[in-house]
């Protein structure tokens, strides 16, 4: 019952978020220079064609008319269908224009379907990465303040904060794919293919895992029950591994539920650099291609998630501290 | 007196020339006694005398920069200084601790009961955890937490102050221990629920045979409780003694000065009754059927609950009296006192200050009356800036009112720093190296500069000890020789009213339930309320009022959603049918008394009409 009126209040709110997100990504795309339909067709195609076209599709109506269609379709479920990749993959470039094959253009949810669970995918093993980096340096670090674990903690993530993803991808690509031959780094052809920017992606995490659990463990380890559970008779396993550690764990939850949305939405560079076939790049090919049904998808998706994302945090955050009311 | 045959050969705790000492600074200097078995010995002393840390050394719980530098603890003949591994495994299983602060005592994050199993288990795991869980639940209810079982599911947070001390009692004697340290364990807790605390204490030192050291800063206390008392003066024990004997011939010189300057309830010495207040002129601030609701979102619940705060307030202050509020914690004395001062507005009901509604005043109106009532905070430590020196500090309020030169407000400020007794050389000196005594001071000088006609003073002396208070009351009755002020004093410490204030009234749950002049409410009290917070309050004396009868059980109910009826009745001794049916209101019992209860007789006409109307709810 209570549960049930918290999932009803903040859903409500993630639904106007969302909407406000499409009206936003909605008119900016429409704002923009770059005309879409120019593309679609190609730059040899007649200007009067290029109207033809667009008047066709509804793209020369104003705005909150396109917008309301649009959204009228949305409600059922429908995120329409991509200006520019046929129903078989490859994008349509403008040369080929055909006026025949735009029936069968691909549906945006279905790529946005066949794209998430790699990302996913990614984003889940990125997070166990650097989660195992993360913790046991975190908190070790969080146990000595001040200290000679404390510093390690500090230079360790100065060290990776320092390191450009980038870079760090290339030089790995170099490292353990082409010269050690241990893992494949570039497409997709495989579970192992997510390990290499996974792992980049990691050194990226670790460091705000790092941070936040020195600071928080620093300060539950400070507080007055850990310091009494002692004379309690509790042993240290028992204070630092029952109490300390789950009394540190909403701050990183909390840094966790940023960071994995942010990852869900797609990670551009990573992505483009591994040829990854993930959100990112769908994303990065959207933009370029000026495709507006593909890169609103993606936007009211990724708000989705987004939302979810956070009340699932909440919710987490509650279970583990009572105190914290919704 | 629990002195069993087999108990009496051995000593249970016996401790030979310990020292202890923070860096090169020694604490405690050359500490022994010995402790019998289920005996209860208290320890006291002035704050810093080092109580704390010899609670801490007996519990092998000393940390950083703090050490032992020689001598023995001895429990059960074996060393516990010389062999700290032993000391340890003795840790909550035979040596038990209570300290005095059971708000941070438990993990937040976890239950009550989850943590009372899990201690027990960690010292006995051969205790199953049903077993556990069992046992945690009946001392709960030894404790007298009320529905025991449910609580047991309850987190820390969901416990009062007085109730959460208990838990932790429970925590402590779940292992049945032979040696339970409790320091200062009624210190933060209100005078009903500490005495209920004492008695509970006492009843398991019986029921158990656990011996106590119990350390606390009231001489009253200590006598109270134990069965013998050792004085602590500068890190040395210099005196040890039974209670009767010790307030007797006391043998040390810092006894003998606690005792002299030992406030008294009922045995003369003085008091604020003496004073003549003429009742018939206009007071300096009449507060009417004064009500305020604050709205919460209670947790689990759908909409909002209203907890009334404050609720038929009804009293007089005249010029030249000194006022006391006393009530325990959570009775509404503060938000009272945010009404009073205008910085919240009533739901129902005025505050007249020389004929001018408070309540009804506009923004610009209460600002300048704002320097003619002025208030003195509760907390010595949290409402000074730390940046400021307290010459500017003093400055600001002139400042802020447009009054004088640059120049004449620093005279002001030199001035009101001479008369409150701080040096003038701390006029550029910052608040931060200021102690809790100087800084009280300092707030009252803050006060004071605009020349107030009335002082509002929310628990301002509950920090300070014995004798700084002494002090601090001494200057508020020369400052009010020398510029009349009129004074409020909110407390929860009756001790201090009885001392210094002409008239008081006595709050519960955010109602006056008795407005009296102080003879009369400390001899012929109209309320059995009253009569309860006398019964429980802490004095050497021979009590007009038996705990035994006038002692309440359990703590107030919640403000929130209150039942109809008289708000006592759940934990009156006297209440009857009609205290549940219908809410007595404040009558008149003669000489400017008045008491909200059903038991005292029907006056002709109630006096105060408005007092009988509940607020709209
Ligand atoms: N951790 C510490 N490091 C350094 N000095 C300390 C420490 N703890 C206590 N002291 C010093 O030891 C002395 C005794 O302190 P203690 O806390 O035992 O006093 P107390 O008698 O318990 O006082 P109170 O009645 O205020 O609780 C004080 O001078 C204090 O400053
Ligand atoms: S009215 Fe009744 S319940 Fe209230 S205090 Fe008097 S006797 Fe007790
Ligand atoms: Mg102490």
């Amino acid at each position: 019952m209570f549960i049930l009126r918290f999932l009803a209040r903040r859903l409500g709110q993630g639904a106007i978020i969302i909407f406000l997100v499409s009206a936003l990504i909605f008119t900016l795309l429409r704002v923009v220079p770059g005309d879409p339909v120019r593309l679609m067709v190609g730059g040899m195609a007649p200007d009067t064609l290029v109207e033809e076209i667009a008047a066709e599709m509804g793209l020369r109506d104003p705005i909150h008319v396109q917008f309301g269609r649009y959204m009228g379709k949305v409600l059922q479920g429908d995120l329409g269908e991509s200006f520019v990749r046929p129903a078989s993959g490859a994008a349509v470039g403008g040369a080929s224009f055909d006026d025949s094959t735009r029936g069968e253009r691909a549906k945006v949810l279905d790529l946005i379907a066949e794209t998430a669970p790699m990302t996913l995918q990614l984003a889940v093993l990125a997070m166990v990465f650097a989660l195992m980096i993360g913790v046991p340096i975190g908190v070790w670090g969080g146990l000595y303040p001040g200290r000679l674990p404390d510093r390690l903690a500090l230079y360790t993530s100065s060290l990776f904060v320092s390191l450009p993803n980038f870079w760090l991808g290339i030089v790995l690509a170099l490292l353990l794919s082409v010269k050690l031959n241990l893992l494949p780094a570039i497409g997709y052809r495989g579970f192992s293919y997510t390990i290499l920017p996974a792992l980049v992606l990691a050194v990226e995490i670790a460091p705000f895992i790092i941070r936040t659990l020195t600071v928080s463990v620093a300060g539950v380890m400070g507080q007055s029950f850990i310091d009494i559970a002692k004379v309690r008779g509790l042993s240290r396993n028992q204070i630092v591994f029952r109490h300390a550690l789950k009394n540190s764990a909403v701050p990183l939850l909390n840094l966790l539920g940023v960071q994995f949305s942010m990852l869900l939405g797609g990670v551009l560079v990573i992505e483009f650099i591994f040829d990854y076939p993930g959100l990112g790049l769908l994303t990065i090919n959207a933009v370029m291609q000026r495709d507006f049904p593909l890169i609103q998808g993606i936007a009211i998706v990724t708000a989705a998630v987004f939302v979810l994302i956070n009340i699932a945090v909440d919710l987490l955050a509650t279970a583990i501290d009572p105190r914290l009311d919704y | 007196m629990a002195l069993d045959t087999t108990g009496a050969t051995e000593t249970l705790l016996s401790v030979r020339g310990l020292g202890v000492a923070a860096g090169d600074k020694p604490i405690l200097t050359d500490i022994s006694f010995d402790l019998a078995p289920c005996s209860i010995l208290s320890v006291i002393g002035e704050s810093g005398s080092g109580k704390t840390v010899l609670a801490r050394a007996l519990a092998s719980w000393l940390s950083a920069p703090l050490r032992v530098t020689g001598g023995e603890i001895r429990f059960r003949g074996r060393d516990l200084v010389a062999d700290p591994g032993h000391a340890r495994s003795l840790a909550g299983r035979e040596i038990a601790y209570v300290g005095g602060n059971p708000a941070g005592a438990l993990d937040p994050t976890m239950t009550v009961g989850a943590q009372l199993v899990e201690k027990l288990r960690a010292v006995r795991p051969d205790i199953p955890a049903a077993e556990a869980r069992a046992k945690a639940i009946r001392l709960l209810e030894a404790v007298h937490i009320p529905s025991a079982a449910r609580r047991f599911h309850e987190y820390p947070f969901q416990y009062s102050g007085g109730m959460m001390q208990r838990a932790m009692i429970v925590d402590a004697l779940i292992s049945d221990p032979a040696l339970l340290i409790a320091d200062n364990i009624t210190q933060p807790l209100d005078v009903t629920v500490a005495a209920q605390i004492l008695k509970l204490m006492r009843e398991l030192n019986h029921d158990f045979s656990t011996a106590i050291l119990f350390i606390c800063s009231s001489l009253p206390v200590a006598c109270d409780a134990s069965d013998e008392v050792m004085v602590l003066h500068e890190g040395r024990v210099v005196e040890r003694q039974t209670p009767a004997a010790l307030v007797a011939r006391p043998g040390h010189s810092y006894t003998r000065e606690l005792i002299a300057e030992l406030p008294t309830l009922w045995q003369g010495g003085e008091t604020g009754a003496g004073r003549e207040i003429d009742r018939n002129r206009r007071a300096i601030m009449s507060v009417r059927g004064l009500a305020k609701a604050y709205e919460v979102r209670a947790r689990g619940q759908a909409g909002v609950s209203r907890v009334q705060a404050v609720r038929n307030v009804d009293f007089d202050v005249f010029p030249g009296d000194n006022f006391g509020v006393v009530g325990e914690s959570g009775c509404g004395k503060s938000s009272l006192m945010r009404l009073l001062t205008g910085l919240e507005r009533p739901d129902a009901g005025s505050v007249f200050f020389e004929g001018e509604n408070v309540a009804a005043a506009s923004p610009k109106r209460l600002r300048a009356l704002r320097r003619k009532f002025q208030l003195v905070l509760q907390d010595p430590y949290g409402c000074l800036p730390p940046q400021s020196p307290i010459g500017a500090i003093l400055e600001e309020p002139l400042k802020i009112h447009r009054i004088g030169s640059a120049a004449e407000r620093r005279d002001r400020a030199r001035a009101v720093m001479a008369e409150v007794g701080l040096s003038d050389s701390l006029y550029r000196a910052l608040p931060t190296g200021l102690s809790a005594g100087q800084r009280q001071r300092l707030n009252v000088a803050r006060a004071m500069i605009l020349e107030p006609r009335l002082l509002i003073m929310d628990e301002t002396l509950s920090a300070l000890d014995q004798t700084e208070q002494g002090k601090l009351l001494d200057l508020f009755d020369k400052l009010q020789a020398q510029h009349g002020f009129t004074y409020i004093f909110i407390s929860h410490d009756l001790t201090m009213v009885r001392q210094v204030c002409s008239r008081i009234a006595v709050m519960y749950l955010g109602e006056t339930v008795e407005v009296a002049p102080n003879e009369r409410l400390f001899f012929d009290p109209g309320h059995p309320y009253s009569r309860a917070l006398l019964s429980a309050a802490p004095t050497l004396e021979e009590r007009r009022y038996r705990p035994e009868d006038c002692l309440l059980e359990g703590e107030p109910p919640s403000p929130i959603d209150l039942p109809p009826g008289c708000a006592f009745a759940s934990r009156c001794p006297q209440a009857f049918d009609r205290c549940r049916a219908e809410n007595p209101a404040l009558r008149a019992r003669g000489d400017h008394a008045l008491a909200a209860c059903f038991l005292n007789p029907d006056p002709d006409i109630a006096l105060h009409e408005t007092a009988t109307e509940t607020p709209h709810a």
